[in-house]
């Protein structure tokens, strides 16, 4: 069965009404791949494409405010970097012109890319249900463990809310030029107060913030003795694992590297003098 | 509106310029459906999971996968496949350079190619080196390596902005 | 068959000795008028742009009846105890499931030796060997009916890597044991040379395994009247397809025809039969249907063979001034459940083992060693291009050793036309050194602008970031042309006149993307002096064609090239033969040109092609012929490896590759490469630029990051996702130099180029790497942890100790 509602309301309404049995889909970008794969043959989908107005992306009050289907092809227009830069890795144009941040968030994947960028940005998701109503969900609380999420069978993610003017970089590692399963990735957002978002990605079992490195930083600043302790302190935060993408020795060490330098370029960009 | 799981759904589009009615499983993706219900074979299916770009095609004007695009989902849409470039006799530009400069070898990837590369020229008639590989990274080639596909492209270009 | 031969003694030269013939002087074969040496429009290229052109899997539109599925082993080794269809037989739409009781000729496959049941009998092999085939409605419900049945195994140790099966206590694999057999070169004292060299430098190296990723998937039709079974799909050598499956399935062989479609690449991968046979099985159950059956990526990876991971224990002796004296070499191959191809590769790596270069006294030990892992057999360059790994490797670090430029190194040892490669054979026209020196003057110049961006200039940063560094890497190789080795290998083509004088060319040849078909028609047009668009091509069709070999081993162009040529001279004599009597003058003087056959002395005098056509048809001429070439070559002594002529002819080839490579995260990114190929003569010169482009992306990716990984009998990447190939990105555009020096047998003194760009490519990318990070590099690909791990080796996943689990004593030894 295929429902196609054309509004939010809708929408919701068949959610809570037939929530697991009727798969949501936006993009299919991880949905269809597994059943291609033959490992899931969904009875029914709630199509997401033609809701009105969830692909789009508002501005107000200093935050970005995108609609749940919003996909990467419009991320990757938005002057945030390290959003767009995440964006613009997802696969090819095809790829980015289809998936969406909300099947991203839900699939939550640990290489996940957009989760990763919007974590540096410290962001907000909005999880809605037809009757219960909307909630606000900090994205550092909504990963719960391996592709487990705070989302519940009859909600949708109708929103993802992030600030717009944050210093920000991105690095991710890949195998190739571009199309990339991250093996390591990381994001770094700078608030406007001087606080540090650090996020990585494939390091863990979830994409995560990394509290211990982002604690030197915040307490001692960007010298290049807090770069180094914060990026050594990441091995604290992380616990990779070994497979076929990478070992988990060299994913620990990526991850100071890389937020070593991430950490070196925002204070370029911030020409804040070293202390 | 819960019918049965395997209800088969009717969907209106227009392919390649011609409104089209089909009726599809709910699972069925639009490039099985394409190429197994309707014969459009010109689209190629090659890992089905997205990561070659042999099944893109234009879905309102801009490049998608087909192999992961659910044929209901396209209900109101407009297909432009590789079947719709020429006309009549008359080869699109992107279909000749790939002939003149060599860049079809095996042709497998080669519709896919060619449409990712309209899709790249009608928003960029003359790329620069990002927007180039922006537009075309998506779609592999195994056999021609991509020298010859790239002065295809290059040389269209030159054309389009003509 | 073993011969004989005498052991040809080989005197080191000088370096830097004149060469027999110098290249500029090559025997002069023809001048070519017509299409030959012209980069004329591929034949197919108008179809495969329009998307016309139809494949294996575009055959099903409106001709499939029933759809086709094949149950695999889930474990990597394990007897089956019992195969239960109850349960997929009662599901509705399931028209039968086959086991092997159901295959009535010998149920077995293999392009070597026969060892690889179609339908496993008693025992699997691999994760992926065939049990069933299931036949139905539709192609959901076979596919739902194969996970239907059920197999019941018995489960047996899995030999997951050559260290397990060469353990003492190895299961056995095959009756002979884990050993399939090898290859032995001995040439001179090796021992004696190397304890009498200046310097000895050994190292060990890896390389992966790899998977050919065509992107057209296996699929196709067949259909079986009752007297004939009639199979379209792609293949890569449809004489021997039929052959192999009118055997195993108990059919005459008149009555298997085997027709394949459009063919969307093929590097070896379909060489091996693959679903051809289970659709004859199921169209045999199922006369008068039209069966279909197609792979997913998944099952294409899991059941299709691959190139074989070796493990190259390399050493060799030199003199202070670089000048190899010795080499000592021992092989491990995983060859997988079967045979496949593995013996030749095995074979082809022996006699590749030291590429271009003069040594002395060389002595090589290659062993394939079966696993539980897939089937390996053939993949362009099959066994030559793990050995450039490994000789271009030791060409670097004895330059780093002695402290002698790379270059140097390597002209000091390449051979020279009338010198002799390991095994014997002298190349008369050995142009290794010419490529090396084309390439660097090609270096030395600015690069051209670059299609995806004319506008960029490329005059490079002149400082890079810390983190960056840049690195060169140079290789040369060498590859000898066909099956060679005393194996039957030969053509046979036929060119003939329609009524409505249009030149037709029959080939059993496979177009797989290479441009056979063009180089026919180029050839054919060019002897009958008509143009390419006068001449329609028919290949790969057992009724309409004869066989004309494989598509492989770098071969169509020579063979099948000269075939189409002796045919079309054939025809002509006969054309000429007719104009003569409608023109009154000797046929020795008459030509044909333009369409026309013309008197050479007296250009008035000329008829046209069509009259004489007309004229022949009433007079009773076959307007036809039919041409065979097959040269001979001799089989490698077995106790020694050494031939006068083990292959037809020998290419050379060198590339050149410059590296960005980020000292921190290990990533690497191809800034610059140029590729240098001998071709003899460009038959087609876009043609020819195609496939040193095409092969040096798939050797880069080789270099880079294609790797199938195999964990216990398992795949852990049958997919995209994870087998990666190279993207736009990846790949700089290649920069072409096509030296053209005549090779007096092949047609029009063509050679060849199929497989040497791949085998030079991977070397050069990692000598590239190597010069960036100052480290060697020993096991491919260099993704960006390997990378990495050359730096930081006490934080490599895998010990670098552990490369040297299979190593004979000579691994280590260093001067
Ligand atoms: C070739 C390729 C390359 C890729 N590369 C990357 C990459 O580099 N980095 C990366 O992070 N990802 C990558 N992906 C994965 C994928 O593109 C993303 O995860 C994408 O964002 C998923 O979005 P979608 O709309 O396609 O999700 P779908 O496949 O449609 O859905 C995914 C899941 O989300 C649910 N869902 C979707 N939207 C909502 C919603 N609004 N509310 C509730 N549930 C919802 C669905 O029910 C489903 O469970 C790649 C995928 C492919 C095929």
């Amino acid at each position: 069965m295929f429902s196609q509602p054309t509004t939010l309301e809708e929408a919701l309404d068949v959610r809570a009404r037939c929530g697991p049995d009727l798969l949501p889909i936006a993009g299919g970008t991880d949905i269809v791949v597994a059943m291609n794969r033959g490992q899931l043959r969904p009875a029914g989908f709630l199509d997401l494409t033609h809701v009105r107005g969830l692909d789009a992306v508002r501005h107000e009050n200093g935050r970005y405010e995108c609609g749940g289907a919003a996909t990467h092809a419009t991320l990757s227009r938005l002057p945030v970097e390290a959003l767009a830069e995440a964006a613009l890795s997802v696969g090819g144009p095809a790829i980015r012109n289809r998936g969406t941040i909300g099947g991203n968030l839900v699939t939550a994947s640990p290489a996940g890319d957009g989760c990763v960028a919007l974590l540096a940005l410290d962001a907000d998701v909005e999880l809605a249900h037809a009757s219960r109503g909307r909630r606000v969900v900090p994205l550092r609380e909504y990963f719960l463990g391996y592709r487990k999420t705070a989302l519940l069978a009859d909600e949708l993610i109708t929103r993802v809310r992030f600030p717009k003017d944050w210093i920000t970089a991105w690095y991710k590692i890949g195998k190739r030029g571009s199309v990339n399963i991250s093996v390591v990735c990381c994001a770094i957002g700078r608030s406007p107060t001087g606080l540090f978002h650090i996020a990585l990605g494939s390091v863990a079992a979830t994409p995560i913030r990394a509290p211990h490195a982002e604690e030197i930083v915040n307490r001692d600043g960007l010298t290049d003795g807090a770069i180094a302790e914060a990026a050594d302190a990441v091995r604290r935060d992380i616990s990779p694992i070994d497979d076929h993408r990478a070992s988990a020795k060299y994913r620990a060490a990526m991850s100071v590297t890389l937020v070593a330098r991430l950490l070196r370029r925002i204070r370029d960009r911030v020409k804040e003098p070293a202390r | 509106m819960t019918p049965e799981a395997d209800e088969m759904v009717a969907v209106e589009l227009a392919i390649n310029g011609k409104p089209t009615h089909l009726v599809v499983r709910p699972d069925e993706t639009l490039l099985f459906v394409l190429r197994d219900s309707i014969g459009l074979t010109g689209t190629k299916g090659a890992c089905l999971e997205g990561e070659c770009g042999s099944c893109t095609l234009l879905l309102n004007g801009a490049p998608v996968n087909s192999c992961l695009v659910l044929a209901a989902q396209v209900h109101g849409g407009r297909v432009e496949t590789i079947e719709g470039l020429a006309h009549g006799d008359k080869l699109h530009v992107l279909q000749r350079k790939f002939i003149e400069s060599g860049a079809a070898q095996c042709g497998y990837c080669t519709p896919g190619l060619i449409m990712a590369a309209k899709a790249l020229l009608d928003e960029t008639p003359n790329p620069d080196e990002e927007t180039f590989f922006r537009g075309m990274e998506g779609n592999i080639c195994r056999c021609t390596g991509y020298t010859s596909i790239c002065e295809a492209i290059r040389g269209a270009a030159r054309e389009w902005s003509r | 068959m073993t011969q004989n031969i005498q052991t040809i003694d080989v005197p080191i030269a000088e370096p830097f000795a004149e060469p027999l013939v110098p290249p500029s002087q090559t025997p002069y074969v023809e001048r070519p008028h017509g299409p030959v040496g012209r980069s004329e429009d591929r034949i197919d290229g108008p179809e495969k742009v329009l998307g016309t052109a139809l494949y294996g899997a575009d055959l099903f539109y409106g001709r499939a009846d029933c759809f086709v599925s094949v149950v695999r082993s889930e474990p990597a080794h394990a007897e089956i105890v019992a195969v239960d269809p109850s349960a997929a037989l009662k599901m509705p739409g399931v028209l039968g499931v086959y086991t092997h009781r159901d295959v009535r000729g010998t149920n077995r496959q293999g392009l070597i030796v026969r060892d690889h049941p179609v339908l496993a009998e008693s025992r699997v092999l691999f994760r992926g060997d065939a049990i069933a085939v299931v036949v139905a409605t539709s192609e959901r419900t076979a596919e739902d009916a194969r996970r239907a049945v059920r197999v019941d195994y018995r489960p047996l140790p899995v030999v997951a890597d050559m260290d397990a099966a060469l353990a003492p206590d190895a299961p056995r694999l095959h009756p002979d044991g884990n050993i399939m057999g090898g290859k032995r070169i001995r040439k001179g004292d090796a021992d004696a040379a190397l304890a009498a060299a200046d310097v000895i430098v050994s190292e060990s190296f890896c390389t992966q395994t790899v998977d050919h990723a065509f992107l057209d998937l296996e699929a196709g039709i067949a259909h079986y009247d009752g007297r004939t079974l009639t199979i379209h799909v792609s293949g890569q050598w449809v004489h021997e397809e039929r052959r192999l499956i009118a055997l195993a399935l108990g059919l005459p062989l008149e009555s298997v025809r085997i027709i394949c479609p459009a063919t969307g690449g093929a590097f070896g991968g379909r060489e091996d039969i693959s679903i051809q046979i289970y659709l004859g099985i199921a169209a045999i159950q199922h006369p008068g249907k039209t069966v279909a059956l197609r792979y997913s990526r998944e099952e294409s990876m899991r059941a299709r063979h691959k190139r074989h991971a070796m493990r190259i224990y390399y050493t060799v002796g030199a003199t202070r001034d670089g000048l190899l004296t010795a080499a000592k070499i021992t092989v491990f191959s995983d060859e997988g459940a079967y045979r496949s191809t593995g013996p030749a590769v095995c074979r082809k790596a022996a006699s590749h083992a030291t590429g271009p270069y003069r040594i002395p006294n060389v002595s090589v030990d290659v062993y394939g060693v079966f696993t539980n892992n897939n089937p390996t057999g053939a993949m362009r360059g099959f066994g030559a291009c793990q050995m450039a790994i490994a000789y271009e490797g030791m060409m670097d670090r004895l330059a780093a050793r002695l402290g002698i430029d790379r270059l140097e190194v390597r002209r000091r040892n390449l051979i020279r036309s009338g010198d002799a490669v390991t095994t014997g054979q002298r190349i008369p026209i050995a142009t290794a050194v010419e490529c090396l020196d084309a390439a660097v003057r090609r270096l030395r110049q600015c690069p051209p602008p670059r299609p995806t961006d004319p506008h960029k200039s490329r005059t490079r940063p002149p400082a890079l970031p810390p983190h960056l560094r840049r690195g060169v890497g140079y290789s040369v190789i060498c590859f000898g042309l066909g099956y060679g080795d005393g194996f039957p290998d030969a053509s046979r083509a036929r060119v003939g006149v329609s009524d409505q004088g249009r030149i037709q060319v029959f080939t059993g040849g496979v177009e797989y993307g290479q441009g056979l078909i063009t180089m026919a028609a180029q050839v054919a047009a060019e002897e009958l002096g008509v143009s390419v668009r006068e001449t329609d091509v028919v290949w790969a069709d057992t009724e309409q064609t004869f066989e004309s070999g494989s598509s492989s081993a770098t071969r169509q162009t020579y063979f099948t090239g000269n075939a189409i040529r002796l045919a079309a001279s054939e025809l002509k004599e006969q054309l000429l033969d007719i104009a003569s009597k409608l023109l009154g003058v000797h046929p020795h003087e008459l030509e044909l040109r333009d369409g026309c056959v013309v008197g050479r002395f007296d250009p008035a005098r000329s008829v046209p092609l069509a009259e004489v056509v007309a004229q022949g048809r009433a007079r009773g001429y076959s307007l036809e012929a039919t041409a065979l070439f097959k040269p001979r070559t001799v089989c490698e002594d077995f106790d020694t490896g050494q031939s006068p002529r083990a292959f037809i002819t020998y290419l050379f080839g060198s590339h050149i590759a410059e590296v960005l490579v980020d000292i921190e995260t290990g990533e690497v990114r191809v800034d610059r490469y140029i590729a240098c190929h001998d071709v003899g003569r460009a038959i087609n010169p876009q043609s020819v630029a195609g496939q040193m482009a095409g092969g040096a992306t798939q050797g880069i990716g080789m270099a880079l990051m294609e790797e199938v990984v195999n964990r216990d009998g398992r795949i852990a990447n049958p997919n995209f996702t994870d087998y990666i190939l190279p993207t736009f990105r990846d790949i700089p555009p290649v920069e072409c130099v096509i030296l053209e020096n005549d090779d007096p047998g092949g047609p029009f003194g063509a050679r060849g180029i199929g497989e040497p760009p791949l085998i030079a490519a991977t070397p050069a990318v990692l000598s590239a790497i190597a010069d960036a990070i100052g480290v060697h590099t020993h096991t491919t690909p260099c993704t960006p942890q390997r990378v990495w791990e050359l730096l930081h080796p006490d934080e490599a996943a895998v010990p670098p100790d552990a490369r040297f689990s299979l190593a004979p004593p000579h691994a280590r030894l260093e001067r």
